[in-house]
């Protein structure tokens, strides 16, 4: 029980209380913020895990950038509950529960049969040089369709909101 | 270090169990979306942690590639959410039922 | 000898032929000849043939019908002296109805189907009697079944025709089906379905072959002769015109069961049980017909059940093992028979229709040239001493009275006991019909106004003349020896397998026999005269009920026909209505109907799934997940295990 495997096990603490810390909030705000100490989280496990630049990139893109960008609009948006009734919580995550509950332990069985899962994989980092060549020189092309991806995402998203749409306008 | 693979993916398919027990009880269109993050990062991790089992950094590429589409879908997503709200006043999936059969 | 016979055949099938296909654009009096003649000219025919052949057996191929591999039938015909006789007779009385018809009919709209199907039958009837193999009698004794339904049933609009003649054709259809499965059973024990092959080989089956083959013959001729357990549609069938009752129900059609007999004797001869049982049916429907003659009231139904009585004592000579009594009987009764329908015919004519006997009389003043015609009629029917009934009947009970089983010697007492009845039955008709002044039955409406002036159609009376000298004079064919006659008809069928019985009686005997009979014949018609011509009674129901339940028991046939009503037919129905009502509309139908239509409701609930709610399709997404990952797991752990 090295060092690492202790921090690894706080981290992962911290990631599942963190989600389900936000996945609970009544307010979308609260909520997001929680997603960010979660996604925080998750860097360190992807440094542990020997992925640096993945890291790295979590905190950037996912935390500092989605995250950043999902507060903008929740407080930009008029966030009006609709006066329904709500049901009381345990009822209301009843099914959730009882179905993903399920889920995880089925896919924890399939998980746990394969013996070779059970091999401690040698801690080896990926260093960025290897990251960057792999990606440049054999992924180069998804990159190039990811780039258009993005670009699309823009496109759209402006368009779809632009201020300045008619009624009549589909969604 | 050594931490047995299957601990890890218990731990992804946890967050995953989590992520969509999010998407399937809130009704709060922004909740939705934040399940389906908690799920793609869950998802994140396996690769990851599939990359150092099998020592191969193909796992890393795809985890990238999925934080990537996962950026360009939320933007859109959160586009459409804004446009739901101008057109019925709310945020509340409930609401969006217009293809009710 | 060849043309004569295939000539014979042929006109009364291409008259037929002609009148059913241009027979519409002709006029009446052509119709009426090319019909009459082409009759006639079969009777010419069949005289030529009978003169030339002599005592010989003719046969000869007519064409070539089909063959299945080694199965081969042809129409051929074999003509021997049993069938020149009944040649001779059919075409005889043929000729005499059709040129009754020709005056019948005269104010009728469909006589040139009337006249088409009757050359038809004559046509059927000469292939019945002249068929070299069984599959070629088949074919006439079908024709003469197709052309009875329709003759019976001419007028089809009247529902009592139409429903008598389907009853008469199904009625004769059951003994067809026994008929087909003897040829079978022919064809499998013999090898032969030829006339000759057959009565030849006839000595090669055991005793148990011959019992069933012959069991089926009589069947077969049990349905077309009317008899008992199937001698329902004889009466109703009087639905048809009259002259069509005088050919088919008199002379022809019922003869052809007994004819069937006469020609397979061999074979029959084969099992003495199924002798013994044709000798019984025989008697049991001679005493059933008497019975029920007794009391009935319309005129065509008296002669019906006569006719039933009367092929009962045909049957009875062919078990007795008489074939040349049970042929001279069936030619006298062919003549007075048709001659007492004819005459019949001309009654209800003159009478405008009226069929009830009880309603009519006096008719001895208005109409004299029929009176004597009826009266040579009933005589015979009455066995009166000297006409031909008189000696062909004493024949039969003779014949009867000499074989030596036991039960022969019952059934002689129990057809003696029945010849009592016939004379009173037959000279009741005659009384009533024709002395004495009609009445209404008080139960009926009152009777329409006597006609004053009742006539017939010269022609109509005419064609009754030969058959009245007929059947007082036909006995000459065969007066036994004690009148120093030559027993010609005995000696003609000599050469028929099974026919040449000399009946080995003392002319002691045959007197004293002849004597009894004819001394009960003539107390009877004095009975009759006592009881029915001087005092007219109106119906014979007296005081006492259990003579009206006699009454009423004999003059519905023995509720035979309600016997087959509820306990054949009305469970049939049921069944039919059963199977149609719950099994087809209901079940079939229905669960179809229901199958389509769970369909539509299953579609219906499944539509109230789309409710538009994304939280539920989520919800929805994620449980179908949750299971393909259960049935991953389970499949993987068995695999495991």
């Amino acid at each position: 029980m090295t060092v690492l495997n202790i921090i690894f096990y706080i981290a992962a603490a911290i990631v599942i209380s963190a989600t389900g810390l936000a996945i609970t909030r009544q307010s979308t705000v609260h909520a997001v913020c929680y997603l960010v100490i979660s996604f925080m989280g998750t860097a360190v496990l992807f440094y542990l895990l020997g992925a640096p630049l993945l890291a790295a990139l979590e905190v950037i893109i996912y935390a500092g950038g989605i995250m950043v960008l999902f507060l903008f609009v929740v407080m930009m948006v008029k966030d009006q509950q609709s006066p329904v009734d709500k049901p009381s919580r345990i009822k209301k995550w009843f099914p959730a529960i009882i179905l993903t509950g399920i889920s995880a332990v089925m896919a924890g069985l399939l998980v746990f049969a394969d013996p070779g899962n059970r091999l401690r994989p040698p801690a080896v980092m990926g260093t960025p040089q290897e990251f960057g060549l792999i990606l440049f020189q054999e992924y180069w092309f998804p990159v190039e369709i990811v780039s258009l991806l993005l670009l699309a995402a823009l496109i759209g998203a402006l368009y779809l909101g632009r201020r300045e749409a008619r009624e009549e306008d589909t969604i | 270090m050594t931490i047995p693979f299957t601990h890890i993916l218990f731990l992804a398919i946890l967050l995953f169990a989590m992520g969509a027990a999010c998407a399937m009880t809130r009704k709060n269109l922004f909740m939705i979306l934040i399940g389906v993050e908690v799920m793609l990062n869950a998802a994140g991790i396996a690769f990851v942690a599939a990359a150092m089992r099998w020592q191969d950094m193909n796992g890393q590429i795809m985890a990238l590639f999925v934080m990537t589409v996962a950026a360009a879908e939320i933007a859109v997503a959160l586009a459409l959410i804004v446009c739901i709200q101008r057109r019925t006043r709310y945020t509340n999936v409930d609401h969006c039922s217009m293809l009710k059969g | 000898m060849k043309p004569v016979l295939f000539l014979l055949i042929s006109f009364p099938l291409l008259s037929a032929l002609i009148l059913a296909l241009i027979g519409r654009c002709l006029s009446r009096r052509t119709v009426e000849t090319i019909a009459c003649t082409a009759v006639v000219a079969a009777f010419v025919l069949a005289l030529t043939a009978f003169l030339l052949s002599g005592q010989k057996v003719q046969s000869l191929t007519l064409a070539q019908w089909f063959s299945a591999g080694s199965f081969q039938v042809d129409m051929d015909i074999y003509y021997d002296p049993l069938a020149a006789i009944m040649a001779l007779m059919v075409t005889f009385v043929s000729s005499l109805v059709h040129i009754y018809s020709v005056a019948y009919m005269r104010r009728e709209g469909g006589y040139v189907r009337y006249f088409c199907f009757l050359n038809l039958f004559v046509f059927a009837m000469l292939v019945i009697v002249t068929a070299g193999n069984l599959v070629f009698l088949y074919l006439g004794w079908e024709t003469v079944g197709l052309c009875s339904y329709a003759l019976i049933g001419f007028w089809y609009e009247k529902p009592e025709a139409a429903n008598a003649s389907a009853k008469a054709f199904v009625v004769t259809r059951l003994g067809d089906v026994a008929f087909g499965i003897a040829i079978a059973l022919c064809w499998i024990n013999l090898g032969h379905l030829s006339v000759s092959g057959i009565n030849d080989s006839a000595a090669s089956l055991d005793s148990q072959a011959a019992g069933i083959i012959g069991f089926l013959l009589l069947l077969a001729a049990i349905g077309k002769s009317a008899q008992l357990p199937l001698a329902v549609w004889l009466p109703d069938a009087m639905a048809g015109p009259t002259p069509v009752s005088a050919l088919i129900h008199a002379a022809t059609m019922v003869t052809a069961g007994v004819y069937l007999l006469m020609r397979f004797f061999p074979v029959i001869q084969g099992s003495p049980l199924v002798m013994a049982l044709i000798a019984c049916i025989g008697v049991i429907t001679i005493c059933f017909g008497a019975l029920a003659a007794l009391v009935q009231k319309d005129i065509k139904r008296i002669l019906a059940y006569s006719t039933i009585s009367q092929v009962g004592y045909m049957f009875l000579a062919v078990g007795a093992g008489d074939l040349a009594g049970s042929l001279f009987h069936l030619i006298s009764h062919a003549f007075f028979k048709s001659l007492l329908f004819l005459a019949a015919g001309c009654v209800i004519h003159a009478l405008h229709e009226e069929q009830d006997i009880f309603r009519m009389g006096g008719l001895r003043q208005k109409l004299p040239q029929l009176f004597w015609l009826f009266l040579a009629g009933t005589a015979a029917l009455g066995a009166f001493p000297l006409t031909s009934g008189f000696f062909s009947k004493d024949r039969i009970l003779l014949a009867v009275f000499l074989q030596p089983q036991a039960i022969y010697k019952v059934l002689w007492t129990i057809a003696a006991m029945a010849a009592v009845i016939t004379p009173l039955y037959a000279f009741r008709l005659f009384f009533v019909v024709f002395f004495g002044q009609p009445h209404a039955d008080r139960s009926q409406a009152p009777a329409p106004a006597p006609v004053s002036h009742p006539s017939v159609p010269n022609l109509m009376t005419w064609a009754l003349w030969p058959l009245a000298v007929l059947s007082l004079f036909a006995g000459f064919l065969n007066l036994p020896v004690n009148w120093a006659g030559n027993e010609w008809l005995t000696h003609y069928l000599a050469m028929l397998p099974g026919a040449a019985r000399e009946l080995h009686a003392s002319p002691e005997m045959e007197s004293t026999m002849q004597l009894g009979s004819a001394l009960i014949t003539i107390v009877m018609v004095i009975f009759a005269w006592i009881f029915y011509g001087s005092r007219i009674q109106p119906s014979e129901c007296n005081d006492e009920t259990f003579q009206k339940k006699l009454h009423t028991l004999f003059l519905n046939g023995f509720y035979l026909d309600q016997f087959y009503q509820t306990w054949i037919i009305a469970p049939y129905r049921k069944t039919a209505e059963f199977l149609w009502h719950k099994v087809d509309a209901g079940w079939v139908d229905a669960g179809l109907d229901q199958s389509a239509r769970s369909f539509l409701t299953l579609a219906e609930r499944l539509r109230l799934w789309t409710t538009g709610r994304v939280s539920q399709y989520v919800s929805m997404m994620v449980t179908g997940f949750t299971l393909i990952l259960c049935s991953l797991t389970v499949t993987w752990w068995y695999l495991q295990i």
